[in-house]
């Protein structure tokens, strides 16, 4: 069945995107990633326009996070402090981020742009992850756990404005947690995903928080900024496709259920090997548009 | 406006002056003078019925509403392809295609053609820089059509006119779903001995309609509202999910 997205004002078989929603739902149930990584480049292959891929994006993460952020919520698993101090660096990281967006768009590069961050970040996360899982796999050792006795870098503790955090045990400055959210701020308005996998291992290793509280605290902000985002990019680029998201949500809901019953039949390692595969060929199938000769070197916009 | 105006009272009077000289030279009509762009749009079959009185041949023109395109081209820097040059195109038609009752050249001379805008060769193209390059200008150009021609927005070639008898014809065009929307202007041609005898021009409107509509209104119209509702629904489908997650 067709239907006509009336902001991307194209046609799009039903089935495909409600099925690419179900496909990344089911992956944030098994792996409790956001999955936006995976969202957006499809859009773009399918031929929906970047931007509405993107405004449409955030608006789907805004759905994810919120189901997401509930279980850690009701364990009391959110540092609210802390997430906040990173929200206020995340708000204005996406007002940025919707701002240079509209640039890159007038300056023609928002297409290279995005395939480029695209594939920098996918490249090295997916790269990390699979070295990492290989290694975990052949080793049978279980990772080190003990992330929180690791200490600031002195160039962080000199910073100002420094705050207590009891609920995470922390005495920083806020600075570092909100350039933290001021990056994923961009991330989420520029690429239309969560940020959740540079967020995660950003609050570990650079801020040292309880790894308990981490997943619960960056979805907490992640709501916010996706939401802030959608309104932002709905207001100024008039790119959020109500229809589109409203597909990809109803997908991603269906596509949870199943993968949250799985994920108790997989193990961790397993899975992450085939995730960082995942990644990487998203990566490779990216890099590659950017590096062979394209068979079209025109492209035609309306002004 | 005072143009158009004046060019419709002309355009009405036309059958008045041409029953002096001769008989009305083509009636024509669109079997419906909307395409209506609703949630299952797959695109849509246009029809337009016409009697031509006498010899001629005849040339039938759709044309969408004119804005200003800009063309991109890719280069290689560092063995990776970005945008580099680009340029600016006033005044192209969004949508343009064409039939023909014979083929352009026993139609009439090009310079008539061109005149008349029938055929891809008569769009006028108006690059805002390099007038002065025209070689250049040209390879922006040719590819600005192969462009709209790969979204199916302009003809790869004229359709043909069908004739029913001697007199009575019919034109079938496609939009495709892509059709993008706006006032659209369909031109009718009688042809005799290469001279332009009569024209008809009939309004075409292409918009979304229903619901797609209403949505497309609301975003542009209350774009704060709209992104609002937009973050409610994805809260509270985010919410339920999740209730529903509990349960079982």
């Amino acid at each position: 069945m067709q239907i006509y997205l009336p902001i991307a004002e194209m046609t799009v078989p039903v089935e495909s995107i409600l099925l690419l929603g179900t496909f990344v739902g089911f992956l944030s149930g098994v792996f409790g990633v956001g999955g936006g990584f995976l969202t957006t480049p499809f859009l773009i292959f399918m031929g929906i326009p970047p931007a509405v891929a993107v405004g449409t994006q955030a608006n789907q993460l805004v759905a994810a996070s919120v189901s997401g952020v509930m279980g850690h919520w009701r364990k009391g698993n959110v540092d609210i402090q802390i997430g906040t101090v990173m929200l206020i660096g995340g708000l204005l990281g996406s007002l940025v981020g919707v701002f240079v967006f509209k640039l890159l768009q007038m300056l023609g590069q928002i297409d290279f742009m995005i395939s480029f961050l695209y594939v920098v970040f996918l490249g090295s996360v997916g790269l990390m992850m699979l070295l990492e899982s290989i290694f975990s796999f052949f080793k049978k050792k279980t990772v080190r756990s003990e992330f929180n006795s690791q200490k600031l870098s002195p160039f962080f503790m000199a910073l100002p404005y420094k705050m207590r955090f009891p609920r995470s045990k922390l005495y920083i400055s806020a600075l570092v947690p909100a350039a933290i959210g001021f990056v994923g701020g961009l991330m989420v308005a520029i690429m239309g995903i969560g940020g959740g996998f540079l967020l995660v291992p950003a609050m570990i290793y650079i801020l040292g928080m309880p790894t308990l509280l981490v997943a619960g605290t960056s979805l907490f902000q992640i709501i916010f900024t996706t939401a802030f985002a959608t309104l932002m990019h709905a207001v100024a680029n008039h790119t959020v496709d109500a229809v589109l998201a409203i597909l990809l949500i109803v997908g991603g809901v269906i596509g949870a259920q199943v993968g949250v019953k799985l994920s108790r039949m997989i193990t961790g390692a397993h899975a992450r090997i085939v995730l960082a595969i995942m990644v990487l060929i998203v990566c490779i199938q990216l890099g590659g548009q950017l590096v062979v000769r394209p068979d079209e070197l025109y492209s035609t916009v309306i002004r | 406006m005072r143009k158009l105006f004046i060019f419709v009272v002309l355009l009405s009077c036309l059958p008045f002056f041409g029953a002096q000289a001769q008989e009305r030279g083509l009636t024509i009509d669109l079997a419906n003078d909307r395409v209506d762009i609703t949630a299952g749009f797959t695109g849509a079959h246009l029809a337009l019925f016409g009697v031509k009185n006498g010899p001629g041949q005849v040339a039938v023109v759709i044309r969408g509403p004119e804005k200003t395109m800009l063309v991109r081209r890719k280069e290689s820097a560092l063995g990776i392809w970005f945008n580099k040059r680009s340029l600016k195109f006033r005044k192209v038609p969004v949508y343009y295609d064409y039939a023909l009752s014979v083929p352009e050249s026993k139609l009439a001379t090009p310079e008539t053609l061109k005149k008349n805008g029938i055929g891809l060769n008569a769009l006028k193209f108006d690059p805002d820089t390099w007038r002065d390059k025209p070689e250049y200008a040209q390879s922006f150009q040719e590819a600005l059509i192969r462009n709209k021609q790969a979204e199916g927005l302009f003809p790869l070639k004229p359709r043909r006119i069908n004739f029913l008898d001697d007199n009575f014809f019919r034109a079938s065009f496609y939009v495709p779903s892509n059709v993008p929307t706006g006032e659209y202007e369909v031109q009718s041609f009688l042809i005799r001995d290469g001279a332009v005898v009569d024209v008809r021009t009939t309004a075409l409107n292409v918009g979304q309609a229903g619901l797609e509509a209403k949505i497309y209104k609301f975003a542009y119209g209350q774009s704060l509202a709209y992104g609002l509702l937009c973050v409610l629904i994805a809260v509270i489908a985010g919410w339920s999910a999740n209730a529903i997650r509990l349960r079982t």
